[in-house]
């Protein structure tokens, strides 16, 4: 990343080369916007970060949130003093910020509310694929998509614009391929934020008792009245490409639209196109004249017609002869997964017959052929990480008749061979919660999966009802002292804020026992006996138990050993190995592989030394490489 | 300008990411547009990583439609192979030889295959490979961690991209931590000299 300074350069027309959450973090400084809260979530976690590295300096207040629904509630109370305020989370953290959102619409807001959700089509880093703008749309809130970083960047200005003129919070929305994508951005003008506001008592618009909120849902209706108009007229609802003849008209948004314009100049096709860039409410009368104009309109969106869904509807009452493809009946681009620049090609290619300019048959013959033996790779532990000890300790006490529900975190990735520890998944906080349910069931010993960081998020109200109602389950967090997955972030244990002071850390094992666990402990992984003792404890514990099993990420721990210059002694395996392969299979270590002669090695590369396979190799085999400083002989 | 379409593949923590954006960095130095595909979270963990960088007047998608990479830059050789479906007979492939062998394959009981037989399979796909010992040079210029620079380095040095030798080291001072310029700096071109002498 460059440096987060660039950020603040007030230089309006430099053009520097910003990954699109980046871009929206400038976007922030550009608006006036004054506080700024999120909870960290792929492909969303650079915003807050971003905005993190240079919130002091720009005068903005940030803050990593508990959650995104405390992150919308915090900038929701901030833009109801005017004080204008944005959140930013994955898709899936805006279901959990939903409760708030949906009636944070009734009340609207005085100062500018910008709420960013990043969809991950594909699910690169998420437990399912949703399309947030169907959000927007029952909620009856404003929905933007840029369709890349300067168009991300600029749209916040413009949502924070819409939001004082509606008083209502905008989304906006984005993709992957949009946050990021890493591309020139153009700078505007810094507008220097204002964090002093009021708060006007108005019970009539903000106590959301029935008879408030009866006539405040009217007031709703009628601002999204008001908003298609500014739909009609918006800059970024526009005609982007003309053809001679219209013989097709292509209706777009965010990086669908990027593939669609390639495209259609590689087909050689003569469109026009229509960029959507304000997609709730949707321009009615610009896309009844868009069909009027065209016999074949071809919607091209990822992830759920959405679009498409609307120009039918349109289409019905403003142009019935016009025919509509897209995704709905005949499905001609994939409602599942990510679009891509072939997947574009070849919808557009099957609609109007033209020849793609790659013979794809043929490639996919000859992929076939040679990636058929070509192992996957998915994501894994890394070597050192506490997770694995865990996991080899849990594993090694409760078995295979224990039940592992599991939780949203890189521990996530002890779910496959040879950990095998993670049987359901579902959301953040689920595992603690579906534990009960599944101890109830079955009577099996039962042991919930949680991160630290997940711990606060979502563990805590669940953590009560398994105590309050008696849940025998053991609560295992797996504490290494970090956001680990998203990128490192502080959280309530870690005793730094977004603002990148110190603050008093909170201690899993005080809240779990001021929540009323009877059997709480702190153990280290890498204290291999003792972990393993407190676990037959807990299990032998016929209520709810809490053991905290923390040590450092191995990422945070490399990069501080890097940073001090201390030596990393990687471990080898020794002239006692017998190649039994106990560590390959009870360890699954990206470090350890076999030679071309099927013997055991361990890459210096990749080895931190962390001693998992040093404890477990029955021949004790497994040594530093070199004599540790301190060491005797 | 026609684009051109660059695809960078390997394991996650090998500095793809860097190297990609000290490619973007480097194109806007020379005042040309550019687009670069980054993947983050899970899916950086020892995974496979692919990034794309397109540059060009009117490039619009971060993504290369397959069959249209004019340069992979493998980092990694499986990684190389599973990318290969952006390769046309066309494409410049810069293969680095650390292997890294995926979990997957080791808890089969199989070791890494044949470097000869990775070769072979991208030959089916363009004759034009060449193999950088990156891990080698990366260690001479004093860290395997510089792998990445070492392959811009031989990648800058066949001339085929539309970035001139002197902004992607504009870029790289730029990016890379003051601490550690020299030994990129060194890894820079050792792999530079490494493909101008495979010419010679």
């Amino acid at each position: 990343m460059p440096d987060p300074k660039t950020l603040l350069e007030n230089k309006p027309g430099k053009r520097a080369l910003l990954l699109g959450n980046e871009a929206i973090a400038r976007g922030i400084l550009e608006a006036g916007i004054g506080v700024v809260t999120t909870y960290p979530g792929t492909p969303a976690s650079e915003i807050g970060d971003a905005v993190s590295a240079i919130a002091r300096e720009a005068g903005v207040y940030m803050e990593y949130s508990v959650n995104e629904i405390v992150a919308v509630e915090v900038a929701g109370g901030a833009a109801n003093c005017g004080v204008r305020a944005l959140s930013a989370m994955k898709h899936v953290g805006l279901n959990v910020a939903a409760d708030a959102l949906t009636t944070l619409a009734y009340v609207g807001v005085r100062g500018g509310m910008v709420v960013v959700a990043a969809d991950d089509p594909e699910c690169y880093s998420s437990q399912n694929e949703q399309d947030s703008r169907f959000y927007a749309w029952f909620s009856n809130i404003p929905c933007l998509e840029p369709s890349n970083p300067q168009e991300a960047k600029d749209m916040v200005a413009y949502a924070v614009e819409i939001s004082e003129k509606l008083e209502l919070p905008v989304i906006l929305r984005t993709t992957t391929r949009v946050s990021h994508t890493r591309a020139p951005v153009v700078f505007g003008k810094l507008v220097k934020p204002n964090l002093k506001g009021e708060f006007v008592r108005d019970a009539k618009r903000l106590v959301m008792v029935p008879a408030n909120s009866r006539p405040r849902h009217d007031v709703l209706l009628q601002k999204m009245e008001k908003a298609r108009e500014m739909a009609e007229a918006s800059p970024y609802n526009l005609i982007a490409r003309r053809g001679k003849n219209r013989e097709y008209g292509v209706i777009s948004s965010s990086s669908a639209y990027n593939y669609t314009m390639e495209a259609i100049e590689l087909l050689g096709l003569d469109a026009d196109i229509l960029k959507l860039g304000m997609t709730h409410p949707l321009p009615e009368r610009m896309i009844g004249q868009f069909l009027r104009e065209h016999d074949k309109v071809i919607v091209v969106e990822e992830l759920e017609p959405y679009l498409e869904l609307h120009v039918k509807a349109i289409a019905k009452d403003q142009a019935p002869e016009t025919e509509v493809y897209g995704k709905i009946g005949r499905q001609y681009f994939p409602r599942s997964g990510e679009l891509s620049p072939r997947r574009v090609l070849e919808g557009l290619s099957a609609i109007t017959g033209r020849k793609a300019p790659v013979n794809f048959e043929n490639l996919d013959k000859r992929y076939a052929e040679v990636v058929r033996e070509l192992p996957p790779r998915p994501p894994v532990l890394c070597p050192g990480c506490p997770h694995r000890a865990s996991f080899y300790v849990i594993r090694k006490v409760a078995g295979e008749k224990a039940v592992y529900p599991t939780d949203i975190g890189c521990y996530a990735l002890g779910y496959a061979p040879p950990l095998n520890v993670g049987d359901i998944l579902i959301c953040m906080g689920s595992g603690v919660g579906t534990a009960q349910g599944i101890s109830k069931a079955t009577e099996a010993p039962t042991i919930a999966i949680i991160g630290d960081s997940t711990f606060f998020h979502a563990g805590v109200p669940r953590l009560l009802n398994a105590i309050y109602n008696k849940h025998r389950i053991v609560v295992a967090v797996l504490d290494n002292m970090t956001t680990a997955m998203t990128g490192h972030q502080p959280h309530p244990g870690t005793g730094l804020t977004g603002m990148q002071t110190a603050t008093e850390p909170i201690a899993i094992e005080k809240v779990a026992e001021g929540c009323g666990v009877k059997l709480v402990k702190v153990v280290n992984p890498f204290n291999f006996k003792e972990a393993e003792n407190t676990l037959k404890e807990a299990l032998d514990f016929p209520e709810t138990s809490l053991i905290v099993f923390r040590a450092p990420c191995a990422l945070l721990l490399l990069r501080e050993k890097r940073r001090k210059g201390l030596e990393i002694v990687p471990l080898k395996v020794s002239g006692k190995c017998t190649n039994c392969l106990a560590c390959i299979k009870l360890l699954g270590c990206p470090a350890i592989t076999l030679t071309e002669n099927k013997t055991v090695a361990i890459n210096e590369n990749l080895c931190l030394g962390c001693g998992l396979c040093a404890y477990i190799c029955p021949y004790k085999a497994i040594e530093p490489a070199k004599q540790c400083r301190g060491g005797n002989a | 300008m026609k684009a051109f379409n660059m695809v960078l593949a390997g394991v996650g923590g090998q500095g793809i990411l860097l190297a990609a954006e000290i490619l973007g960095t480097a194109a806007i130095k020379e005042r040309l547009d550019v687009r670069v595909s980054e993947v983050h979270g899970m899916a950086q963990r020892g995974g496979a990583v692919v990034s794309m960088v397109r540059i060009g007047e009117n490039v619009l998608s971060p993504l290369v439609l397959d069959g249209n990479a004019d340069v992979i830059l493998g980092f990694e050789p499986m990684e190389t192979l599973r990318n290969a479906k952006y390769a046309s007979e066309k494409t410049l492939i810069i293969m680095g030889d650390e292997r890294i062998s995926p979990p997957a394959l080791t808890l089969r009981g199989e070791s890494y295959p044949r470097i000869d037989e990775i070769l072979e399979k991208l030959k089916r796909f363009s004759k034009n490979v060449i193999m950088v010992e990156a891990l080698r040079l990366a260690k001479e210029a004093g860290s395997s961690l510089v792998q990445n620079v070492v392959l811009l380095g031989a990648l800058i040095a066949t001339g085929k991209t539309p970035i001139k030798k002197e902004s992607l080291v504009e870029a790289l001072k730029e990016l890379v931590p003051a601490k550690y310029l020299d030994i990129n700096m060194k890894a820079f071109e050792l792999g530079y000299q490494y493909v101008k002498n495979l010419g010679s």
